[in-house]
C-alpha cells in the first residue's frame, strides 16, 4: 500500500466522491444554491465520514469479515458474517448521526446552528454509505489508512459542492434557454466539472 | 394517532430484527453455494482465456477446462498445463499483486518452453473505472502476447510496463496505461515477483516426470 | 382513468430523476452499458415496490417514533436479499455494478415513497406506485445506458450494432462517453427535451 499522504491526494481529486462516483448527487443538487449552506453540508460530510468509516471498518474487521470471529473463540471460524454488512453499516450511520447531533446540540448552540440542520440529512447521503462501502471492498490495510481515505474524500466532496455552488451563483445572471434553466444546467454543469477534474488523474 | 408504549415499541423492534435476520442467513446459505460455482467459474474461464481459448459458450466451461486443463502442485505453488486447440502445449501460471485500490491478478500463458508469453488475462477488485480498470480489457492483455521473459544469454528481464517504448530490441516492453501510473507498475511488480517462481516449479514438476518416465522405461 | 393518470406519473411528468431529483446518485454509475442499467433498473423497481408493500402492510403498527429505523430495515433487508440473488445468478453484472447495488438503500426515491406514499395507502395500490417510480427512474437509466453505449463502444446489450466498414472508413467511437462526467450531460440534455416539451415544468433560474 502507498504513502498515507497519497491516498489522501488521491481520494481529494482523482477518485472524487461527486466526479467520479457521482456518491451524494441529491444532496449536492438540493443544497448548493449558495455557497454558505454549502459549505456547512460540505463539513458536516467531512465530519461524519471521518468518524463513521473507521467505526465500519472496526466492525468489520473484527465482527462480520469470514474467519473474523475467531477471536472469540476458534470454533467460529467459518462464521462468515459479510452478508450483513450492508444493514450493520447504515445502522452504525444513523446512530452516530443521531448521536453527534445531540451532542453538538448540547455543548455548543452556535455549531448546532450552522451545522444541526445538515445532519439528518446526511443519515441518508449515498456518500457516507457509499464510503464505508469502499472501505470494505478495497481492504483498506490499517485503520490509519481509513482515517485518511475518509479525511480525502470528505474534502473532496466539500470541494465539489462549494465550487459548484459557486458556480450556480453566477449562472444565475447568464442568459441559459428556458427549458435549460434550473436542473438541466446544474447536471450539465458538474458533468463539465468532473472532466475537468479527469485532468488532475495524473497525479 | 394512536400512542405506543415503550414496551410496545421494544417488542416490535426485537420481531422485526429477529425475523429479518433470520431470512437474510437464510437467503445468505441457501445461495451460497451458486456464489461459488459462480467464483470457480470464472477462474476456470479466465485459464482458459490466457490460453486463447475466445467466446467459450459459459455452460461448456467446466466441460472444457477438465478436458484441456491439469492442475500440478509444486510446494505451494499451483500452475495448470492447458493442450490448446492447436495441439500445442501451454503451461499457465497465477500471478497475484496490488493495484492502487486493492489486489490485482492474473493468469499468464507461457510458451511449452517457458521463454515467450502466449496471452494473459488480468482482473482487479476495485481499480478506477475507465483508469486502472482497464487492465482487464483485451486491449492491455493482449499486448503481451508474444513477449519474451528472457534475454539472448538466459537472463531473466521479465516484462516492462513503460510510458514510452525505447528501443524494445529484446522485446519485452508493453504500453502502460494511461492515468493508471501505480495500477501499472503493479502490474510489472507482480510479473517479476511471481513469475521466476513460478517457471522454476514448472521446471522442477517436468525434471521430476521426465526422471519417472525414463524409470518406467528401464 | 384518474388512477391510472397517477401511477403513470412518475414516468415523464413525475419522473424521480428529473423532476423530483430523487436517486440521482445510484443512477449514473452503472450506465456506461445498457446491460448493467437494466438490471439495476429491475432491482431497484423490485425493492421499491416489495418495500412499499410491506411497510404499507404493517402501517398502523409502526411506532411512528422509529419508523425510519424500521423503513431502513424492511428496505435493507431487500436490498441484501436483492445482491446475494445477483451474485448467485448474475455474476458479472454484479460485479460490474460492485457497490452501487448497495447503495440502493440511501436511494432517496425508496425512502420518499414509503414516507409520501406507502405509509398512507392500502398495501397494492403502494406496491403499484414503488413499481412505477421504480420504471420511471430505470427509464431515464435506459435512455443514458443507450446513449453511451452505442456512441462510446459502438454496441448495445454487448452486440455490435455500427458496421465494421464504418469503422475501416475513420469512424472512431467516442472514448468520453465511456467516462462518467457524459452521463451527467446527457441527463441535463434529457432535462431539456423534457422541459421544452412540458412548459408548466420549466423553472426562473
Amino acid at each position: 500500500m502507498e504513502s498515507l499522504f497519497d491516498l489522501f491526494i488521491r481520494s481529494i481529486f482523482v477518485d472524487n466522491m461527486i466526479f467520479a462516483y457521482f456518491l451524494g448527487m441529491c444532496s449536492y443538487l438540493a443544497v448548493s444554491k449558495n455557497v454558505k449552506t454549502a459549505f456547512g453540508l460540505g463539513i458536516a460530510v467531512c465530519f461524519v465520514l471521518i468518524i463513521t468509516i473507521p467505526v465500519n471498518y472496526l466492525i468489520y474487521n473484527l465482527l462480520l469479515k469470514g474467519g473474523a470471529l475467531i477471536w472469540i473463540s476458534p470454533a467460529l471460524e467459518n462464521v462468515d458474517l459479510s452478508f450483513l454488512s450492508l444493514i450493520i453499516y447504515i445502522a452504525v450511520i444513523a446512530a452516530i448521526v443521531q448521536l453527534l447531533e445531540m451532542i453538538i446540540e448540547k455543548y455548543s448552540s452556535a455549531l448546532y446552528n450552522s451545522l444541526g440542520i445538515f445532519l439528518p440529512l446526511i443519515a441518508v447521503n449515498c456518500a457516507i454509505l457509499g464510503g464505508s462501502l469502499f472501505m470494505q471492498e478495497r481492504n483498506f490495510a490499517s485503520i490509519s489508512h481509513c482515517v485518511s481515505y475518509a479525511a480525502g474524500s470528505g474534502i473532496g466532496w466539500l470541494l465539489a459542492i462549494v465550487a459548484f455552488a459557486a458556480i450556480r451563483e453566477r449562472i444565475r445572471y447568464s442568459n441559459i434557454p428556458k427549458p435549460l434553466r434550473g436542473l438541466g444546467i446544474s447536471y450539465i454543469t458538474t458533468g463539465l466539472m468532473g472532466i475537468a477534474f479527469m485532468a488532475l488523474s495524473g497525479i | 394517532m394512536r400512542k405506543f408504549s415503550n414496551t410496545y415499541i421494544f417488542i416490535y423492534i426485537t420481531v422485526i430484527v429477529v425475523a429479518v435476520a433470520t431470512l437474510l442467513s437464510l437467503a445468505a446459505t441457501l445461495l451460497r453455494p451458486y456464489r461459488e460455482a459462480n467464483i470457480k467459474n470464472e477462474t476456470m474461464a479466465q485459464i482458459l482465456t490466457a490460453a486463447n481459448y475466445i467466446h467459450q459458450d459459459k455452460k461448456e466451461i467446466p466441460h472444457l477446462f477438465s478436458e484441456v486443463a491439469t492442475e500440478s502442485e509444486v510446494g505451494d505453488i499451483h500452475f495448470f498445463s492447458v493442450n490448446t486447440s492447436d495441439g500445442r502445449l501451454l503451461y499457465v501460471v497465477p500471478v497475484a499483486g496490488k493495484g492502487l485500490w486493492g489486489p490485482i491478478w492474473g493468469y499468464i500463458a507461457l510458451s511449452e518452453d517457458l521463454k515467450t508469453v502466449e496471452g494473459a488475462v488480468f482482473s482487479h477488485k476495485s481499480e478506477t473505472p475507465g483508469l486502472g480498470g482497464e487492465i482487464a480489457k483485451d486491449a492491455f492483455s493482449s499486448s503481451f502476447k508474444g513477449k519474451s521473459l528472457f534475454d539472448e544469454e538466459g537472463n531473466f528481464i521479465s516484462i516492462k510496463v513503460v510510458k514510452t517504448k525505447t528501443d524494445d530490441s529484446r522485446n519485452n516492453e508493453v504500453d502502460a496505461l494511461s492515468g493508471a501510473t501505480i495500477t501499472s507498475r503493479g502490474v510489472e511488480e507482480m510479473l517479476y515477483r511471481c513469475l521466476p517462481e513460478a517457471i522454476k516449479a514448472i521446471q522442477a514438476s517436468t525434471i521430476q516426470s521426465q526422471i519417472q518416465q525414463t524409470q518406467t522405461k528401464e | 382513468m384518474m388512477q391510472l393518470k397517477k401511477y403513470l406519473g412518475p414516468l415523464n411528468r413525475n419522473n424521480p430523476i428529473t423532476i423530483q431529483i430523487l436517486g440521482v446518485c445510484s443512477a449514473l454509475a452503472g450506465t456506461a452499458q445498457l446491460k448493467p442499467a437494466v438490471v439495476m433498473c429491475i432491482s431497484v423497481a423490485v425493492v421499491c415496490a416489495f418495500s412499499n408493500f410491506v411497510i404499507s402492510l404493517l402501517r398502523n403498527t409502526i411506532p411512528p417514533r422509529v419508523r425510519i429505523i424500521v423503513q431502513l430495515l424492511i428496505v435493507a433487508t431487500f436490498v441484501i436479499l436483492v445482491d446475494q440473488v445477483l451474485q448467485a445468478f448474475f455474476y458479472e453484472i454484479s460485479k460490474m455494478l460492485s457497490v452501487f447495488v448497495g447503495l440502493i438503500i440511501t436511494n432517496c426515491i425508496i425512502m420518499g415513497r414509503l414516507e409520501a406514499f406507502a405509509l398512507a395507502n392500502r398495501p397494492l395500490p403502494s406496491a403499484i406506485d414503488g413499481l412505477a417510480n421504480g420504471i420511471g427512474y430505470g427509464l431515464v437509466l435506459i435512455i443514458i445506458a443507450t446513449v453511451r453505449e452505442l456512441l462510446g463502444s459502438g454496441t448495445l446489450w454487448n452486440y455490435r450494432i455500427i458496421p465494421e466498414t464504418f469503422y475501416q472508413n475513420g469512424y472512431i467511437n467516442n472514448g468520453l462517453m465511456v467516462l462518467p462526467p457524459m452521463a451527467l450531460i446527457i441527463i441535463g440534455v434529457i432535462v431539456w427535451i423534457q422541459r421544452s416539451a412540458n412548459k408548466e415544468l420549466q423553472e426562473e433560474y
